[in-house]
């Protein structure tokens, strides 16, 4: 990965050298061994500062929506999740393709901050858990590709046993299960502001005035909130389980996610967001082979 | 110094209980925070918990006060004050020191009553630390992790063994009520371990007051989210804001924790938000830590406790920041 590092860096070096971009949007060392974070690069003199490492874990492609009306390319480095996060905002026609550079890297998986700040250097740290399950670890879009691919085998198949072990639970269990997670959600909106399918200008949970959703904080404001962002990126979620990694409370939040993509695949067939950026959106039209079994 | 066993607290704090509704440090699903203490309770006393004492008093959402709204005529009904006496158990010092953060806001300049209904039935056993977590820094923020301030009883932890002193009147009282299950015994209190945050907040203050139109700021915020986690899980942000639920003629105003990382925090009715971009609000968030609170009450809005570190999705670091305003020309 440092030989990879020197060829992000001086990749960067020649895109703003040559004016390919205005910046560029990767990662750099955080403030321990454990933590990688978003950096952005204006300068090529800058680039040093760029790394890639098992930590670089952040989506990055939710900060092409802060390019959105500034004028000139931005250049972003993807990992596999980030390339289907990319397509995200470009099927949602919230980013303009032209005005992405897309440097494709392979992802090895990411090794889990949480684990490393807890057993410390020597261990043997495991993947964060969006990483063990992920399908898609090579970049499904890019302009430039850097280094070789096949960093890692993907996940064969959707898992969906913690679905399934949800489903077993009797209504009253359930009610509970969700009922203690969402209690302790503190509303800061993490999962939210992190997620590359939330990208409404003005968001629903964030007009109070309209009483859709009262400051409050309770269980039943939180759940509200909860189902209606599961559902508001129903067909969109790209699985990159960011919004359960920000969590401050550590909620199962992919849960409702993963439930509603075992609905879709069932229901409408096999569908993986992100993947093709033209492509129909399973919930964004109708067909006439629709099930209707409320109708 | 008076000593118990750690494996017969429970005794301690039963006797306790039956004075005051005791709250402790604990675990509470996957994350961890002060709650009643009571028979399952899974206490957690080997390190700090996730998230800080400031709701005992200062609640996420509170209910103000109800009123019914007629015609022409308004009534207001004033709450009925729930609760008798409490006590928490297992406060660190960096929490300790949030409390006396708060008070300067809530009880110096005029007196918020909500919060001084509360604090005045609350008293306090501060417990100290023996290991530093990784995002730890107190004692940078000038605390020192063994003795708290502002306690009425400091605890220490002395390895098997938990210690007792009593610092105010009140204190003494408690000890008093459990002396019969402490003994005497001479003991040490051991050194506190490597810290492995150290950073230098000497002129901070000083030298932030002319960084406000520093071009640091749109650096640093870039990578900010603005979402509330840092604001949320801080002992010491204290931002409310008021809103009410209206049922027909009946009413409830409420006030609930606010974040300056949101856009909404600072919208006006007309439209205008003066602080329309992350950067903006991100230069709020260290301003008042580190610049505003100490001109106000001579004292930084920041205790060291490392939760907004450990929690930001993009590792907005206020000892790294900290250290870029010394480091700026």
């Amino acid at each position: 990965m440092e030989k990879l590092t020197q060829e992000i860096r001086k990749t960067a070096k020649e895109i703003l050298e040559k004016g390919q971009a205005n910046v560029v949007i990767g990662w750099e060392k955080g403030s321990a061994w454990y933590i990688s974070t978003p950096v952005f690069i204006d300068k090529a003199e800058d680039v040093e500062r760029l790394v890639w490492d098992e930590y670089c874990v952040n989506n990055l492609a939710k900060y092409l929506l802060d390019y959105k009306t500034v004028e000139g390319k931005v250049a972003i480095f993807v990992k596999g999740c980030d390339a289907r996060g990319v397509n995200r905002l470009i099927q949602d026609k919230q980013v303009d393709r032209e005005k992405v550079l897309i440097v494709g890297l392979s992802c090895p998986g990411m090794k889990d901050e949480k684990k490393a700040k807890e057993l410390g250097k020597n261990a043997e740290i495991p993947l964060v858990k969006k990483c063990q399950e992920c399908r898609y670890p090579e970049p499904i879009i890019f302009d430039i590709f850097l280094g070789e691919k096949g960093k890692k085998e993907p996940a064969k198949g959707k898992d969906f046993s913690d679905i399934k072990a949800i489903e077993k639970m009797s209504s009253d269990e359930k009610y509970d299960f969700f009922s203690e997670n969402y209690d302790r959600c503190l509303r800061c909106y993490a999962c939210r502001n992190v997620c590359p399918a939330c990208s409404c200008r003005e968001c629903i949970f964030d007009q109070s005035k309209s009483g859709w959703l009262g400051k409050a904080n309770n269980a039943s404001n939180n759940m509200f909130f909860g189902i209606t962002r599961a559902l508001h990126v129903a067909g969109r979620c790209i699985e990159c389980g960011e919004c359960e990694r920000v969590c401050p409370v550590n909620i199962p939040i992919m849960l409702l996610n993963k439930k509603i993509i075992q609905d879709i695949d069932t229901l409408f067939g096999d569908y993986d967001a992100g993947l093709d950026p033209e492509g129909k959106l399973p919930l964004g039209g109708f067909e006439y082979s629709d099930p209707e079994e409320f109708m | 110094m008076l000593v118990i066993q750690k494996t017969k607290i429970k005794e301690i704090l039963d006797t306790l209980a039956k004075e005051y509704k005791v709250i402790v440090p604990a675990k509470d699903g996957d994350t961890s925070k002060f709650i009643p203490y009571g028979d399952n309770t899974e206490m957690l006393l080997e390190e700090n918990v996730q998230l800080p004492p400031k709701d005992v008093f200062f609640p996420q959402t509170e209910k103000m006060y109800k009123f019914k709204s007629k015609k022409n005529t308004m009534e207001i009904e004033n709450l009925p004050i729930e609760g008798g006496k409490q006590l928490i158990f297992g406060i660190r010092s960096c929490d300790m020191k949030s409390l006396d953060c708060l008070d300067q806001v809530f009880l110096t300049k005029g007196t918020d009553e909500f919060y001084k209904e509360k604090r005045d039935k609350t008293a306090l056993i501060a417990l100290s630390c023996t290991k530093p977590k990784e995002t730890c820094f107190c004692t940078s923020m000038g605390l020192d992790p063994q003795k708290a301030v502002g306690a009425d009883v400091q605890a220490y932890d002395l390895g098997d063994k938990i210690g007792f002193e009593a610092i105010t009147e009140q204190g003494k009282k408690i000890i008093a009520s459990i002396e019969g299950q402490l003994s005497e015994e001479s003991v040490v209190v051991p050194k506190f371990g490597e810290f492995k945050i150290n950073v230098d907040v000497e002129g901070v203050p000083e030298k932030l007051k002319g960084m406000f139109e520093s071009p640091m700021w749109d650096d640093i915020s870039r990578k900010c989210l603005n979402c509330g986690a840092c604001t949320y899980v801080c002992p010491t942000c204290h931002c409310f804001d008021i809103s009410q639920e209206v049922r027909g003629e009946d009413g409830v105003k409420y006030r609930c924790w606010d974040s300056c990382m949101f856009g909404e925090y600072t919208q006006m009715a007309g439209g205008h938000n003066p602080r329309p971009t992350k950067k903006e609000r991100v230069r709020n968030r260290f301003m008042h830590k580190l610049n505003y609170f100490v001109e106000r009450y001579n004292m930084l809005l920041c205790t060291g406790c490392g939760r907004c570190i450990n929690v930001c999705p993009v590792n907005m670091d206020i000892t790294a920041i900290i250290k870029q305003v010394k480091e700026a020309e």
